[in-house]
């Protein structure tokens, strides 16, 4: 499965971060492909590509505050959580995304 | 009919943070080093001094406070037409007298107006380009600059002068009981969005004047990593391990990040054992913000921790109230949590049951 998605909190220094890699870990513990945006106090980075969001089947925003480009996701699926819950279930949020694209399809 | 997005006032306020935050560090920043050098706010380029011009800026930046929380707000209700009648309306907070909180409010008003008419504003094709431009800006900032001006400025306006006059009316046991309820809720979650809420407050009250609660705030952000390095030289000392391996290597990264005012570095520990480690930091927060408080511990800068102590007003008592919490919040960790075997790597991870139920996709 292809994931892409976006981290972003209220101070930009430490949850946005936390929450991306406790998601990638947990994407890739289970084999999906997984490319998360930061979007902290220092700006954007590991921004996405225009083709990694073509190519995704879904979009996953662990994000507690507004975030630049979101008209970059329209027509795609999208699921939104806080950077805590992130933090705190990252297995079963994307064991939450397999089943609702499971039942998608 | 199209329906109005979802977007709460949460995140707006939230994000409005995130933008304020840089902000207020260097005008504090500026302010704290301007004072030290001797420089005070000036209003006129005669016999300028460089460190009152440092001041000068500093206090300027301040000024901008109202209108960087309102303008951000409405701009992450409405995005882009938000932001002119946003911050439009922290200006008009600002010559209210309503400070901070009547730019919150002003922004939260502001942002809503332009996103109804964003949804439900419909004009000729011909005139799409001005929606943006021209139409939804004007159009806010008339209402809500109305609504501000003549409905809520006054009793906001009041309510900030009553709130400034009951904290400086307040005797020094009173503090030490404000202080210490302060402390508390400050940092319950370590930086997450429970305690953005009190931050949120004590910023206001800077922006205001009153700077006895942000020394709170940036005191007590270093007692959770202060306190659980304590806590492990404590228990090495009494030889009852209490931390596993991996824990011991986050404390290692928690102490320097929390002398940075980081206090999130903490996090990973906590989550190991929550309920023994949250009572313990919260009881070393409290202790130290009853101290700070009550012992007249001011801080106009409201990030950079360890750094701005020295800018502080009272700084000796700041590092007492600083090292009278970290050693509860260690004494207490040293007491409160179970011997170990401390051959393990780290406690056997299992994630939390968590109801999602209630996600899908939109």
């Amino acid at each position: 499965m292809k994931i892409v998605g976006v981290c972003a909190c209220c101070s930009g220094i430490a949850h946005t971060y936390m929450a991306k890699k406790a998601i990638v870990n947990a994407a890739e513990a289970m084999g999906d492909e997984i490319h998360m945006e930061t979007q902290g106090t220092i700006g954007a980075e590991d921004e996405l590509t225009a083709n990694q969001i073509k190519e995704a089947d879904c979009v996953l925003l662990c994000i507690d505050v507004h975030i630049e480009g979101m008209d970059r996701f329209k027509n795609k699926k999208v699921m939104k959580i806080s950077t805590d819950l992130a933090i705190k279930a990252p297995k079963q949020i994307i064991a939450k995304i397999h089943r609702e694209l499971e039942k998608a399809i | 009919m199209p329906k109005m997005k979802k977007v709460g006032i949460k995140a707006p306020v939230l994000t409005a943070i995130g933008y304020l935050l840089p902000l207020v560090v260097a005008s504090g920043l500026l302010i704290a080093i301007g004072n030290l050098t001797g420089g005070e706010d000036v209003t006129s380029l005669d016999g300028i001094t460089v460190p009152d011009a440092l001041t000068t800026i500093g206090v300027f930046g301040m000024g901008l406070l109202p209108s960087f929380i309102a303008g951000y707000i409405a701009y992450a209700i409405a995005d882009r037409p938000g932001l002119a009648p946003g911050f439009l309306m922290g200006q008009v907070a600002s010559f209210l007298g309503a400070g901070f909180l009547g730019g919150l409010i002003g922004g939260i008003i502001g942002g809503y107006i332009a996103l109804f008419f964003e949804t439900y504003l419909k004009v000729p094709k011909w005139a799409q380009a001005l929606m943006p431009m021209m139409i939804i800006p004007t159009l806010t900032a008339i209402i809500a600059g109305l609504i501000m001006v003549f409905v809520l400025g006054g009793p906001i306006a009041a309510l900030t002068a009553g709130l400034t006059a009951f904290i400086k009316g307040l005797d020094q046991s009173q503090k030490f009981a404000y202080g210490f309820i302060l402390g508390f809720i400050q940092h319950l979650d370590y930086g997450g969005a429970i305690s953005k809420v009190p931050n949120l407050i004590c910023d206001g009250m800077m922006a205001d004047g009153i700077y006895g609660p942000e020394a709170v705030k940036v005191l007590g952000s270093m007692v959770p990593p202060f306190g659980v390095t304590l806590a492990l030289l404590l228990s090495k000392a009494i030889h009852k391990p209490i931390f596993y391996k991996e824990e011991i290597e986050n404390i290692k990264v928690a102490f320097p990040m929390g002398i940075c005012m980081i206090t999130e570095g903490v996090i990973p520990i906590a989550m190991n054992d929550l309920v023994r480690t949250i009572i313990s930091t919260a009881l070393g927060d409290a202790v130290c913000g009853a101290i700070a408080f009550s012992m007249g511990v001011e801080s106009m800068v409201p990030s950079g921790g360890m750094f701005v102590v020295p800018a502080m007003k009272n700084p000796g008592w700041a590092l007492v109230a600083l090292a009278a919490g970290s050693c509860v919040t260690a004494i207490m960790l040293v007491l409160l949590k179970k011997k170990i075997d401390p051959a393990m790597e780290k406690k056997v991870e299992k994630e939390e049951e968590v109801d999602l139920s209630g996600l899908s996709f939109s």
